[in-house]
């Protein structure tokens, strides 16, 4: 699915330079479950933000679908973004003024699918993570673990084949948290590609393999045995 | 007090810390205190005028209007001369009475000649009106036939070694030229008097025989009639007895109807006159009402636009401060308490944009004046600064009250456990509805200001009905000096290698005149008789003035064309007189075109006190209709008579430069006559200056409206601005999820669309409604569908203007990298 080859991401702030990543190289096959692991401030959001597109590479290569995409423009991976990519938030990131309903189709207004094709999907992503009966709510009015399901369904009513989500559980408590683990894991099993950046090792057990940072370097993959 | 410096410092950080928002905020209301102040200002000069009289209250002036059949009523400022006589005796509650006369004169002094307006007036004038005694003695000055009172500018003018008092002075007033004895110096009047007095001698009745109508005749008004009542007396009740009086007192008219059924004499208070006194035969510019309270509506709504901006930015920002606000509950403020503060905060800001408002009002001011053509000024230690700041407080708290209870309201352990935008509905909405509200004024005064403006071009370039552009009027011609050199004049001018024509008349284009006459064609009943203009001009006019004729032909030198003159007529040597009408006459007489009309016979009555005598005309000509006067009123039916022995202008048709025909006539002039001063005016400048006080107004209201839409336009900017702070994250979700900038673009900019396309549904029907009955005061004016495409125009402008205001602060939010957005959350 996607390659990263020699990535290295520098911030340039006030002179001073902060090495985000350093010569990262990581393969992701399609319909993987991988789990990013380590300290805070190793460049873990980092390394997600740039697999998402939402940042760009210092240097390195970056294959997604055997396509270099380093170098691309931001309009151009805007489109491939929202053709193959879904996110989810520690914080949800839902938009306060919109019903759930709404938060979710917002993932498909800017897709030129027509209205009733919309509505259609929407209904069927929220029958899928269970929140149906909430659909005409507000966000406020939802409690964390619902928020973030509302979060994952937006993430994948696009039929994107790869969902990227950071710290998903961070805000939620086990019982959520698991709850939403498995909703990822059901995703997964259809054939979504997911990578997730956690700091609970329990959550990172529900990945096939888990990648472990320290300041910007991969230091060890491990395969998770069983199967 | 501790609390209160707490209370000032906090505030004060805030306007500090948040310097975008204070700036739009301070500079929104300093744009619009100083717009109602200057307003204000305005106001007040129109309103105070004649207020200042110790007596104001029980000062009055007496009109004079006629009831022609078929004519609309004429009211004039003036009433007939010999009322004065005859009101003394049936009112004994009317303590003084007197008339006004301004005369053009001219002021003799070792052999130069100076042009002043001199006062005619009764001995009872200086017991009406208080006038300031700088020196002298003012009753027994006017009470001398030979005495002289004049102002102080006057008394520096001629005698600048300040001994005025008791010095002779030579003045010629037409009918009369002698000598004068200054008696006393009075103070100049202030501006704000439709009494512009600097100079006053007594009337002499005897010595105006020879224009008899000026002191002595019932249906010539030439003389303001200003009375006096004894305090506690009714005017009501003066005027309700009004017709008895005028049939009472009135000369006979030889009209089989009541006098009173024609004539109307009513009084109104001196404090009245200067905006909603009768216009014909004023002496001086007046104001006028409309005006008055179109401005005063104008000033209020600006002041609300500049609140609005004060409420929407502060709620606005209120989601922002939730946190300190929760924090300083927590910390066991009480409501009271933040209410207080942020009322206190928001009056410092009014407080900052007040002193910013004097300043601005301060550099305003000297092209204010110029552009009203007033003398106002901003007076300190008066009540001025007293409205000043009560007008600042109240915004002040007004526009901070709302904010002060929605901030002061919020519930601390919502905000600070979720952290939530604290933005409810309600503020939404109603913040919304205020720029509506905010946008649909703007347009609605841009749309007034397009059709103002429309209307007065109009005015300007509509045809006329000859030839406005370079044609010299040259005045002063009646003057007893100019008089025997006319002809001569007429021949000199006439030889200038630049001239084309040269003519005399008794109109000018944009002197504004009101004189009529009676007459009737032979198979009208004898007393019912049509009102028509009257004019007389001399030969040549319609040449001079490229009027083309619509039927048969002018006056012609080498034709008897002259009129019969009265001693002919009453002699039994009269004869047929020819006339030319214009085309309304014709209409009016009944003929049945102009064609029609040649040839045909009309009757005039003339002479004296009821003397039965005939001026019979025979029409040589009929002309266009001429619009020498006002667009505002509709054409008369008017008759221009040949008239070789009396004149008040030359009119010069010339071609090549207009200051070097100006040198050549004036240097003709100044050889022949030289104790009267050479008066000119070009006839465009003269139509122009009819519109003079319209247009000043006209570019206080351009300047006013623009400023309200500035105002406005503030306040969406900071508006969009604190939108996009509060969306960014909204918007960065929206990238992640495929948006372009584009669409962001588009989703903030519709956010603003909307309101201003709302503001336009309600600002087109007021401003076309409200227009349509301001063009009716036109008797020519534009159609009242372009009012409509003017409101097409200012909404497509507002919709502009509103985008180019969002357009920048939406374009660096939706450029902005959504993980700036979704990072620190
Ligand atoms: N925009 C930026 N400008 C400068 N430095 C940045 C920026 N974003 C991240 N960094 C720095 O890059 C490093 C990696 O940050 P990153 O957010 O990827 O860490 P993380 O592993 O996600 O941490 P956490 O577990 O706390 O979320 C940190 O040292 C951080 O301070
Ligand atoms: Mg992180």
């Amino acid at each position: 699915m996607l390659k990263l080859q020699d990535l290295t991401k520098a911030y340039r702030t006030d002179e001073v330079e902060t090495v985000a990543l350093n010569n990262v190289n990581i393969e992701i096959e399609t319909g993987e479950f991988v789990a990013i692991m380590g300290p805070s401030g190793c460049g873990k959001s980092t390394l997600l933000n740039i697999i998402g597109m939402l940042d760009t590479p210092s240097s390195g290569h970056y294959f997604f679908k055997d396509e270099d995409v380093a170098g691309y423009s931001e309009s151009q991976l805007g489109v491939i973004r929202k053709q193959h990519i879904g996110f989810i938030f520690q914080s949800f990131n839902l938009i306060d003024e919109l019903t759930v309903a709404e938060n979710i189709e917002l993932a498909l207004l800017y897709h030129d699918i027509p209205a009733a094709e919309r509505k259609e999907r929407v209904a069927a992503v929220m029958d899928k993570v269970g929140i149906a009966h909430r659909a005409k709510h507000m966000p406020s009015q939802l409690s964390g673990g619902q928020q973030q399901r509302v979060a994952v369904a937006r993430a994948v009513v696009g039929n994107q084949s790869m969902i990227l989500a950071d710290e998903p559980t961070g805000n939620l408590d086990t019982a959520h948290g698991q709850e939403v683990m498995e909703m990822l894991q059901k995703l997964n099993e259809e054939g979504t590609t997911i990578v997730m950046v956690t700091h609970s090792p329990s959550h990172a057990d529900y990945a096939r393999r888990t990648i472990n940072l320290l300041d910007g370097h991969v230091v060890t993959e491990s395969m998770r045995s069983k199967i | 007090m501790m609390l209160f410096k707490n209370y000032f410092i906090s505030a004060w950080r805030n306007i500090y810390n948040h310097k975008l928002f204070s700036m739009i905020n301070i500079l929104g209301l300093a744009i619009g205190l100083t717009s109602c102040m200057l307003i204000a200002l305005f106001v007040r000069d129109e309103i105070s005028y004649d207020n200042f009289w110790a007596n104001s209250k029980n000062i009055y002036r007496m009109h004079q209007t006629f009831l022609p059949s078929g004519r609309p009523p004429m009211e004039f400022s003036a009433s007939a001369g010999p009322i004065v006589h005859a009101l003394k005796k049936d009112f004994p509650q009317i303590i003084h009475a007197s008339r006004e006369a301004r005369k053009k004169s001219t002021f003799i002094q070792n052999g130069r000649y100076f042009d002043e307006q001199v006062t005619l007036a009764d001995p009872d004038f200086i017991n009406i009106f208080d006038f300031s005694i700088i020196a002298g003695d003012l009753d027994n000055t006017i009470n001398d036939p030979n005495g002289l009172i004049i102002n102080h500018t006057l008394a520096n003018k001629y005698f600048p070694n300040g001994n005025a008092l008791g010095q002779t002075m030579t003045i010629n007033a037409d009918v009369f030229e002698r000598d004068f004895k200054i008696g006393a110096i009075i103070e100049d009047m202030p501006n704000n008097s439709q009494l512009n007095t600097v100079a006053i001698i007594k009337i002499v009745e005897e010595e105006w025989k020879s224009q008899e109508w000026m002191f002595d005749s019932w249906y010539s008004v030439n003389t303001h009639l200003y009375f006096s009542l004894n305090p506690g007396s009714d005017i009501d009740e003066i005027n309700k007895q009004m017709p008895a009086f005028i049939d009472r007192n009135f000369e006979d008219s030889g009209s089989d109807d009541p006098v009173s059924s024609f004539v109307i004499l009513n009084s109104q208070n001196v404090k009245e006159l200067h905006l909603s006194g009768p216009s014909i035969g004023e002496y001086q510019k007046m104001g006028s009402m409309t005006t008055v309270l179109t401005f005063s509506a104008v000033a209020i709504l600006i002041l609300i636009i500049a609140s609005i901006n004060f409420m929407n930015l502060s709620t606005a920002r209120a989601s922002s401060r939730a946190r300190e606000v929760s924090l300083r509950k927590v910390m066991g403020a009480s409501r009271k308490n933040l209410i207080t503060q942020f009322i206190g905060e928001s009056v410092l800001i009014t407080l900052i944009a007040l002193f910013t408002s004097i300043v601005m009002v301060e550099m305003a001011l000297p092209i204010y004046n110029e552009i009203i053509g007033k003398e106002l000024s901003f007076e300190y230690a008066s009540f001025d600064t007293i409205i000043m700041l009560l007008l600042a407080f109240g915004v002040g708290i007004l526009g901070g009250i709302y904010p002060a209870l929605v901030l002061s309201g919020f519930r601390p352990a919502e905000i600070l456990k979720t952290n939530q935008s604290t933005d409810n509905n309600v503020s939404l909405k109603l913040r919304s509805a205020l720029v509506i509200f905010q946008f649909a004024v703007s347009i609605t005064l841009f749309v007034s200001t397009a059709v103002v403006y429309g209307q007065m071009i109009y005015a300007k370039n509509k045809d006329l009905g000859f030839n406005k552009e370079n044609l010299l009027i040259i005045k002063n011609l009646y003057r007893d000096a100019a008089v025997e050199k006319r002809q001569l004049l007429v021949d000199e001018y006439k030889r200038l290698p630049n001239v084309i024509s040269v003519t005399w008349s008794n109109d000018a284009p944009g002197v504004p005149t009101e004189n009529n006459t009676s007459l009737r064609t032979p198979d009208m009943p004898e007393n019912k008789n049509l009102l028509i203009g009257n004019r007389t001009v001399g030969y040549d006019f319609f040449e001079t003035y490229d009027i083309k004729m619509l039927s048969g032909r002018t006056y012609d030198i080498n034709k008897n064309d002259q009129r019969a003159e009265a001693e002919e007529i009453r002699a039994g040597k009269g004869f047929v007189s020819s006339l030319i009408i214009n085309e309304t006459a014709v209409n009016r007489f009944g003929f049945k075109n102009p064609e029609d009309a040649i040839g045909k016979i009309l009757y005039r009555p003339i002479g004296n006190n009821g003397e039965n005598l005939i001026r019979e005309y025979q029409i040589i000509g009929v002309a266009p209709n001429v619009y020498l006067d006002t667009l505002k009123k509709e054409i008369r039916p008017e008759m221009f008579e040949l008239m070789t022995k009396y004149a008040q202008f030359i009119s010069v048709r010339f071609t090549g430069s207009p200051t070097a025909i100006v040198e050549e006539t004036r240097a003709i002039w100044e050889r022949e006559i030289p104790s009267i001063p050479f008066e000119y005016n070009h006839t465009i400048d003269q139509l122009d200056q009819q519109y003079q006080t319209e247009q000043g107004e006209m570019t206080m209201f351009a300047a006013f409206s623009g400023l309200a839409i500035l105002i406005a336009c503030l306040g969406l900017y900071g508006l969009a601005s604190f939108t996009a702070e509060r969306r960014t994250k909204e918007i960065g979700v929206r990238k992640v999820l495929g948006a372009r900038v584009i669409d962001i673009i588009k989703l903030l900019v519709w956010q603003f669309t909307k309101p201003v396309i709302i503001a336009n549904l309600i600002a087109w029907p007021v401003a076309y409604y409200t227009m349509s009955i301001w063009l009716e005061g036109f008797a020519y004016r534009i159609e009242s569908i372009l009012i409509l495409g003017f409101c097409i125009l200012s909404g497509i402008a507002a919709l502009l203007i509103a985008w180019i205001t969002v357009a920048g602060n939406s374009m660096r939010v939706a450029m902005a990298n959504p993980i700036k957005a979704l990072r620190y959350e």
